[in-house]
Parts: C-alpha cells; sequence; structure tokens
C-alpha cells in the first residue's frame, strides 16, 4: 500500500485540514506505513459474518425533551472568536464543493 | 486550609517535569479558594487531585495540550470534577498530556515533553504522562487520567505507580474532550492502590449527563483481602510471548509465584485474536478521532487563523496551524478509512476484530478465570526521541494494554519490580463491572510485591 502525495492532499481536503508542501512527502510515507501496518487485518481469519461491537449500555436512555436554561459559566460571546447579535461571525462561503 | 498551601509548595517542586500546565500563581490562587469551600465531611478532604488537561475544568484552562485550544477556557465543568470538589478534593491544576490524548510519551504536547521522574532522558509514557510523573515524584497523592488505548496503564507503569482504567460506561465522560468516544474513560493514577481505587469510587456512578454511562452506583471499595484463597487467574500466554524481555517475564513470574503463594489458583488461557488488537485499535481510534476532532475549526473557541478569505480556507488554515504532527497523522489516517472506497476494506473490518478480540475475553472468563494478569508493558520507559520517527515502533509500546479499551473491561497497572533501575507494571484485567474484585487482587499483589527491587 503506497499513498502518494495526491492521497494525501485528497484526504487533507477531506478532513479540512491544510497540510504544508515540504512536509508532504514525509506525510505520505508515515500514512502508507501505518496503512501496511493496519492491512494485516484483511488477512485475519474473520468471517464476514461477525457482527461489529458497540460498547455501553444496551438501549440508549432519552432525557425528557424539554427546553432548559444552557447552564453555562460564560456564554459563547465570551469565548467565541466572533461574535455578534446571537451569531457566531465567519468569512463567507466562497463555493460549494 | 494549611494543605492548599503545601499542596502547592510540593507541585512548584516538581517543577523541572514540565509535568504540570497550570502557571503557579493560579495554581496557588485557586488551591485558595477551593480550600476556604471544600467539606470537611468530604471523603477526600484536602486531597489535592492533579487532573489531566482534556478535562474541562472552570478554574483553569483547558488545551488538551494542543494549541488549538491555547488558552481556551471551558464553560462548564467535568462531571468527574464535581465530583472530587463535592468530595472535598482540590483540583490541583491540569498536567501535561499528548495532544488530545494521542500518543504514548507525551513528547506529543504542544507545551514541551515531560520528563521521567527517575531519569530526564526518558519519557513517562502516555498520553497522561504528566499526571503519572507528578504522582510518581510525590507531588500529588492522586491524579486523574483519561484512557482510549492504555494512557493510564502504560505511564503508570513506566513511572512505577498505580493506574485504574475502569469499565466502560462506569465514570462519565461529560467534560473529557472526546477522542475515540467508543473507548474513553477517565482514570485514576495513585501512589497506592487504594489511593487509586478511592479516587475512582469518588468520580463513578450514574450521570444523566452522559448516556454512555451506566445507571449505577458508585463503586463500593473492597477490603483488602486476607488472601488470594479462591481467586482463579488467567494468563494469556499471547502476552508472554518468547521475545518477550527476560527481566519484564522475571518480573511477572515473580508476581505470579507470589500470588499462588496467597492462594491464587493460576492456570494459562488463550486470547487468539490478540495480535490483531494494535492495528484494530489504529483504525477505530483515528477514525474517530478524525470525526471527534472535526469540532476544532476557529469558528466557536479557541484561536482561529487570521485572514482567511472563505470559511472553508478559515477551518484550513486554523486546524493546519492549530493540531500537531502527530494528531494530523490520526485525523488523516481516520479519514482515509472512512473514505468511500476504504471502509469496508479497514473500518469494518477493524470492527469485526474488535468483535473477535470481545469474544476471546468472554471465552476466557467464561472458563472459570476471574482476572487475567499480564505485564502492562512490553518494556520499562524508554528514552526521549527514541520512537519520534517511527510512528508503528510508538504504537507498539500500547500492544499490552489496548485490548482492555476494545473490550471496555477493567484493568488496573500496579508496579511489580525494577528493570535496570526503571518501574515496570504488571496489570490485572478484570470483568466488566467487576472492579472490585480486580481491587482486591491489587491489594492483595501489592502487600507482597517487592515493587522497588529488581527481577
Amino acid at each position: 500500500m503506497s499513498v502518494t502525495r495526491d492521497d494525501v492532499l485528497r484526504i487533507a481536503r477531506l478532513a479540512e485540514l491544510d497540510v504544508d508542501e515540504e512536509g508532504l512527502p514525509a506525510l505520505a510515507e508515515q500514512m502508507s506505513r501505518i496503512l501496511d501496518y493496519v492491512a494485516q487485518l484483511s488477512a485475519a481469519p474473520a468471517s464476514e459474518a461477525v457482527r461489529p461491537f458497540v460498547p455501553g449500555p444496551d438501549a440508549i436512555r432519552f432525557r425528557p425533551d424539554e427546553v432548559k436554561p444552557w447552564p453555562l459559566a460564560v456564554g459563547p460571546a465570551e469565548i467565541a472568536p466572533a461574535f455578534k447579535g446571537g451569531f457566531f461571525v465567519v468569512p463567507k462561503l466562497d463555493q460549494f464543493e | 486550609m494549611n494543605e492548599a498551601k503545601a499542596a502547592a509548595d510540593r507541585l512548584v517542586k516538581a517543577k523541572r517535569l514540565n509535568a504540570l500546565l497550570t502557571p503557579v500563581k493560579e495554581l496557588r490562587k485557586a488551591l485558595d479558594a477551593q480550600a476556604t469551600v471544600a467539606r470537611p465531611t468530604g471523603v477526600l478532604y484536602g486531597m489535592p487531585v492533579a487532573v489531566k488537561d482534556n478535562i474541562c475544568t472552570l478554574e483553569f484552562t483547558t488545551t488538551c495540550g494542543s494549541k488549538i485550544l491555547e488558552g481556551y477556557r471551558s464553560p462548564y465543568e467535568a462531571t468527574v470534577i464535581t465530583k472530587l470538589k463535592a468530595a472535598g478534593a482540590l483540583i490541583a491544576g491540569k498536567t501535561n498530556c499528548d495532544e488530545f490524548a494521542m500518543g504514548s510519551s507525551t513528547e506529543h504536547s504542544a507545551y514541551g515533553r515531560s520528563v521521567h521522574p527517575l531519569d530526564k532522558t526518558r519519557v513517562p509514557g502516555g498520553s497522561s504522562g504528566g499526571s503519572a510523573a507528578l504522582v510518581a515524584a510525590g507531588a500529588v497523592p492522586a491524579a486523574l487520567g483519561s484512557e482510549t488505548g492504555g494512557s493510564v496503564r502504560q505511564p503508570a507503569s513506566f513511572c512505577g505507580v498505580v493506574g485504574i482504567k475502569p469499565t466502560y460506561g462506569r465514570v462519565s465522560r461529560y467534560g473529557l474532550v472526546a477522542f475515540g468516544s467508543s473507548l474513553d474513560q477517565i482514570g485514576a493514577f495513585g501512589r497506592s492502590v487504594h489511593d487509586a481505587a478511592r479516587v475512582l469510587s469518588v468520580i463513578s456512578g450514574r450521570d444523566p449527563k452522559d448516556a454512555t454511562c451506566e445507571d449505577r452506583d458508585p463503586l463500593r471499595l473492597p477490603t483488602v483481602p486476607e488472601s488470594l484463597q479462591g481467586f482463579v487467574i488467567g494468563l494469556p500466554r499471547e502476552y508472554f510471548p518468547a521475545d518477550l524481555d527476560p527481566a519484564v517475564r522475571r518480573a511477572c513470574d515473580r508476581a505470579v509465584r507470589l500470588m499462588k503463594e496467597q492462594g491464587a489458583a493460576v492456570r494459562e488461557v488463550s486470547l487468539p485474536h490478540t495480535q490483531y488488537a494494535v492495528p484494530t485499535y489504529y483504525v477505530i481510534a483515528p477514525a474517530e478521532a478524525s470525526s471527534n476532532l472535526a469540532r476544532f475549526d476557529g469558528v466557536r473557541y479557541g484561536p482561529r487563523a487570521a485572514g482567511a478569505a472563505d470559511v472553508r480556507a478559515l477551518y484550513r488554515a486554523t486546524r493546519g496551524a492549530g493540531f500537531g504532527a502527530e494528531v494530523r497523522r490520526r485525523i488523516l489516517v481516520g479519514t482515509y478509512v472512512l473514505s468511500a472506497g476504504y471502509y469496508d476494506a479497514y473500518y469494518r473490518r477493524a470492527q469485526q476484530m474488535r468483535a473477535l478480540i470481545v469474544q476471546d475475553f468472554r471465552n476466557a472468563f467464561d472458563r472459570g478465570v476471574d482476572l487475567l494478569f499480564t505485564p502492562t508493558t512490553p518494556s520499562p520507559a524508554f528514552k526521549a526521541g527514541e520512537k519520534l520517527a517511527d510512528p508503528v515502533s510508538m504504537y507498539l509500546s500500547d500492544i499490552f494494554t489496548v485490548t482492555a479499551n476494545l473490550a471496555g473491561l477493567p484493568a488496573i497497572s500496579l508496579p511489580i519490580g525494577r528493570v535496570k533501575g526503571l518501574p515496570l507494571g504488571g496489570q490485572f484485567i478484570g470483568q466488566a463491572f467487576l472492579e472490585d474484585e480486580m481491587i482486591e487482587a491489587a491489594y492483595a499483589l501489592e502487600r507482597v510485591v517487592p515493587a522497588t527491587e529488581e527481577a
């Protein structure tokens, strides 16, 4: 399994993550090694019928669906990088992909 | 309470470890303020407890060892923190860790590596390395860490302290910054089994704020048993491979002999899918991490990259500048294994393997074994920098710990001897929600094992 430079760029785009140009070859090499290592799973003897394991309580407990005050020590206006009139402020979306 | 000043003084003395991220002034102020309101009737009254920096607190910043949360103050606190305070404990600052708990050495922290308390050229383990180092140095009697693949037990083994990871669902994760949601649990460090266990007992129990936390009463502390009569201890042969470090084997053999002398029945068992545990973990954990860490985008909290023209450029620039190398790698690997065309080959396959690993444990326990005993780590603490260039070799230091996380089982690491002067841990893996049995066995072994003697 060899991850190419273009693969890293494609995945980085999906992950909304800038990767710097000079780091790309090393990143591709490390990802290849990690993916090679985990690829041994495909050689493992496991039947397709095995059901995936999900930990935790058998049934999800639901809370009453009610409107309650948000118990925060400080509001979003104090921790957000930019906040105005009840909204988080961001630059506009240039284009849809 | 003079305890607040004494606690701060002890932490300041351990400064060389770079284990505490909280500035001294802030620490003293917060400890004083807590001491004046601490409830004298609480079972942990006056006990300073340091907290890993991925657990939200109101008193201190919560950075997860990352630049992307530099200076972040959570607007709420974790349930475990509320419970500790209600028991009279003092929250004694935030401890250094691998960024977002991803790592096994505390070298992947944006705030510098933590140092092993006995040898400054070595790592304290990770990801909860700061917590383990502070407890080992005697700076605090107990600390909180978190586990996704062994991040409490592995540093406990390296530093020579006790580390407990409870059953998945035993402790609320409300306010724990999520890494791998099907694996994460908050755990406790102590200088003794009793210290770690009583902290665990306080933080355990139901919490309506966390749907994955089971509706159970807090853990009741067992008493120290007279002997191990009646205990059946299983030794999984896959955890004692032919190439296991002979000193590690000697330490385990000695511990097993001491357990037998105390009346335990010991038998060999097999967990045949163990060899696939690390690759399974390194598919599932990055996959979940890539999803959980999507929330760090510079919009609602944390620093934001300046000058982005468009919102997606804002996300990318903030995340690209904010995450360190290991976190970036794991986000990319996680995104890759979940992407179209690869999901079945990697992620689905790993989930199936996880089910087989769980079944291995069920089979062992069904055959009458109460607890499993294994080395916690394949070696004592390694040198700083030794595994940084090769992520896979770093991942393999979790080889004996990841299985309990994959299966959601409780496990405890306690010191069982020294290897070339460095501490080494042995671990018990218990059955789900039977932490009390596991703690009993740990009490009994702790009493007799020469933990500071060469194996």
